[in-house]
């Protein structure tokens, strides 16, 4: 078989599953990206709701809202957060009721936003428990929003996770190895 | 015990060396039974292509690859006295060819003369020219990307399908080695650039490691289970975790038992021979828990090597981000994880302080995630646009480099801590030695080097001492030439136990800076026409 025609196939295969006895699931990449999940009512198996608000204020100054693209708020980070932490050891857990606790109380004095500042100004170097726990609030909010719908597909712009039919090799005269 | 049946040969595990041996020997006419303590997966039920979010912890509690892991095997198994290194053991129907990289490369001539050429280790049982035959014909039967590069160092076949083409960072890397006088090749693959053996070509979709749904990468199930079938002298059983290998009054081998995992009975096959291919930490496990009056140490190991010089590789990655690639469109970058490779090359540059060397896999990882965001400091507007921009200019390469092998490292069985099943579990004990001390350190500084004749962001996670062993684990039941020191004669078959083989990664002398699975399954080629002979002439 020519490779012309097999890959014609293979890109009929979304049409017609008999084609090359592909199972239709194990062909469904070479559709567009499905749209971003429905949103359903999710029960908090974590944190309380006071808590999950506060996460949710802290992840959007994190990953904000932009003329690009929505932020941590749009895509519920603070619930991915939920899931993650419920399902993590109890050392985990209390690190990040604690850690809750600490920016709460730093921002009565000033303000959230001046709580984070206070958090992340160490961030390379952490040294007390709201510093490290900025980290690990920061992280939790970046593998949330990149894995989301929205992080992926909107604000990245990811093209792949996808069928080509030959991959197309850089042929830009400037990226060349002469 | 229900079943008490009888074959020619038991083929124990189905990864690389087990497929080919059962294939092989199917072809040849023996009635082969192979014991899969795992079972197959469709695929339609491979997790390949879902996006994180679908997912239910969005991939990061290893859900795509959570298939090929079944029943307890992730957690049976236990370090003692160990530096940073991990073992991969799977279970499933296929072992580690459902979810490699598939870079298939040749050892050089001087990978099987450690002893002779640097006077450390041992030298092979065999040579690369008794093995070359092999390699051609493993090539051609599973099918492999790449070109004929005419390196000493990376001897090549001839009939290699086309190479991937080079991503954009890829030329720049070239770019940047060719400065330095360092060669950088397409990389050799067991995936398709084109159709063949009634395969399909590679889709690009970037995920081979979380398995292949269309069969365009090797793995035992697609490619060689079928031609096995096909004699008619092929049986399989699924499911079949196997705990001892009985052996008759002389004490060769003359059964396997095993336990069924779903109804967890055990049960017997009787075979004239058997060969062991279980990964290296399993296939010394299941020998030293096959212990009898004619082998109390374990089965083959009178000399109590079985299980020791365990080694494989240790690797460090760099992570970069090209000015010259920065802000630009977004593109589909995934294609087949690695494009290229950079054989070893510090071997053109005088003599070291160290024995060995490293070679760089590149591009290997994802591209979907935008890993400098877990990276770049700050947070906000700024940051996210940040994120954004570096993204297209994403390279990373890494260093997988020669451990060595030392009688000291090993693995053992312990009767107290046992599976699921009730099987003793293997305990894990390696240190590091100071010459991989050393490579590690040149590596690592070399890697850096490469990445000055480069422009931008570089990332780096070197930790304090080397990492293994990048799932390529060799040696626990090595071949040799003295039967004082080795386990198996230069055809993977036991000094001790005539009818008894092992012809996975355990088997290995010593270990080179390169991936393992292509000798592998040469290995077990050429140890499948040995039986075959062997039969023949009525020797087994």
């Amino acid at each position: 078989m020519e490779r012309r025609e097999l890959l014609k196939i293979v890109a009929l295969t979304a049409l017609s599953q008999k084609l090359n006895a592909l199972p239709g699931a194990a062909m469904s990449h070479m559709q567009v990206a499905p749209a971003a999940p429905t949103a359903t009512a999710y029960t908090l198996q974590f944190f309380t709701g006071e808590e999950s608000h506060l996460l949710d204020q802290l992840m959007e100054m994190i990953i904000p809202a932009d003329d690009h693209s929505p932020g941590a708020h749009e895509v519920q980070t603070n619930l991915f957060a939920d899931l993650l932490v419920a399902s993590s050891s109890d050392v985990a857990k209390k690190q990040w009721r604690d850690g809750i606790r600490l920016i709460r109380e730093e921002a009565e004095g000033s303000s959230l936003a001046e709580a984070l500042r206070k958090a992340a100004s160490n961030e390379d170097n952490p040294q007390t428990d709201l510093e490290r726990f900025f980290v690990s609030l920061k992280l939790m909010t970046v593998n949330g929003y990149y894995t989301s719908a929205t992080g992926i597909h909107k604000d990245m712009e990811y093209v792949g996770n996808t069928y080509l039919a030959a991959f197309p090799e850089c042929t830009h005269p400037k990226h060349q190895d002469g | 015990m229900s079943k008490n049946e009888n074959f020619d040969v038991c083929v124990i595990g189905s990864g690389a060396a087990g497929g080919v041996m059962a294939k092989e020997l199917c072809e040849g006419g023996a009635k082969v039974v192979m014991l899969e303590a795992g079972k197959g997966i469709q695929p339609w039920e491979l997790l390949s292509h879902k996006w994180p979010y679908e997912l239910p912890f969005r991939g990061f509690r290893g859900e795509k690859q959570a298939p090929f892991y079944q029943g307890d095997i992730a957690k049976s198994i236990a370090f003692a006295d160990s530096d940073h290194i991990t073992i991969d053991r799977v279970r499933v129907l296929g072992g580690r060819t459902m979810h490699w990289n598939a870079v298939t490369l040749r050892y050089a001539p001087r990978d099987f003369k450690e002893w002779s050429l640097q006077g450390i280790e041992e030298d092979w049982p065999l040579t690369y020219e008794e093995l070359e035959p092999y390699y051609d014909r493993i090539e051609q039967i599973i099918g492999v990307c790449g070109n004929d590069d005419h390196l000493e160092i990376l001897p090549a076949g001839k009939n290699y399908l086309p190479p991937i083409p080079f991503r954009c960072s890829e030329h720049i890397l070239k770019r940047a080695t060719g400065a330095m006088g360092i060669p950088l090749i397409a990389v050799r693959k067991a995936v398709l650039t084109r159709p063949y053996d009634k395969r399909l070509p590679c889709h690009y979709c970037g995920h081979c490691m979380d398995g292949c749904d269309v069969a365009s990468i090797f793995s035992t199930p697609d490619c060689m289970l079928p031609k096995a079938r096909a004699t008619g002298n092929f049986t399989l059983r699924q499911n079949a975790l196997a705990r001892e290998v009985l052996v008759d009054q002389e004490g060769l081998a003359s059964a396997v038992s095993y336990i069924d995992t779903e109804t967890r009975a055990e049960q017997q096959v009787k075979a004239k021979i058997v060969v062991v291919c279980c990964s290296t930490v399993e296939s010394a496990r299941l020998l030293l828990n096959s212990r009898s009056p004619n082998h109390p140490a374990g089965l083959a190991n009178g000399n109590g090597i079985v299980g020791h010089h365990l080694n494989g590789h240790l690797n460090e990655s760099l992570t970069m981000y090209l000015e010259e690639l920065e802000g630009q469109k977004p593109s589909n970058q995934d294609g087949a994880t690695d494009h290229v490779y950079v054989p070893r090359y510090n071997q053109l540059f005088g003599k070291t302080d160290y024995i060995g060397g490293w070679g760089f896999q590149v591009n290997y990882s994802s591209y979907m995630f935008p890993q400098q965001a877990t990276r770049l400091p700050g947070y906000g507007a700024a940051f996210k646009q940040q994120v954004r921009r570096m993204q297209p200019g994403y390279l990373s390469f890494g260093s997988w480099g020669k451990v060595t092998s030392d009688n000291r490292n090993y693995v053992t069985v312990d009767p107290a801590r046992v599976d699921a099943h009730g099987i003793p579990t293997p305990v894990v004990h390696f240190r590091f030695s100071e010459n991989d001390h050393a490579l590690w350190q040149a590596a690592k500084q070399s890697m850096l080097e490469v990445s000055s004749h480069m422009k931008g962001t570089v990332f780096t996670s070197f930790g304090n001492g080397p990492n293994g062993f990048a799932s390529h684990e060799v040696g626990t039941v090595r071949m040799g030439k003295d039967p004082r020191t080795s386990v198996l004669n230069g055809y993977c078959q036991a000094h001790d136990v005539k009818n008894l083989f092992v012809t996975d990664g355990s088997c290995f002398t010593t270990s080179s800076e390169k991936n393992p699975t292509l000798t592998i399954m040469a290995l077990s080629l050429r140890a499948a026409d040995y039986i075959k002979e062997q039969r023949k002439t009525g020797e087994l």
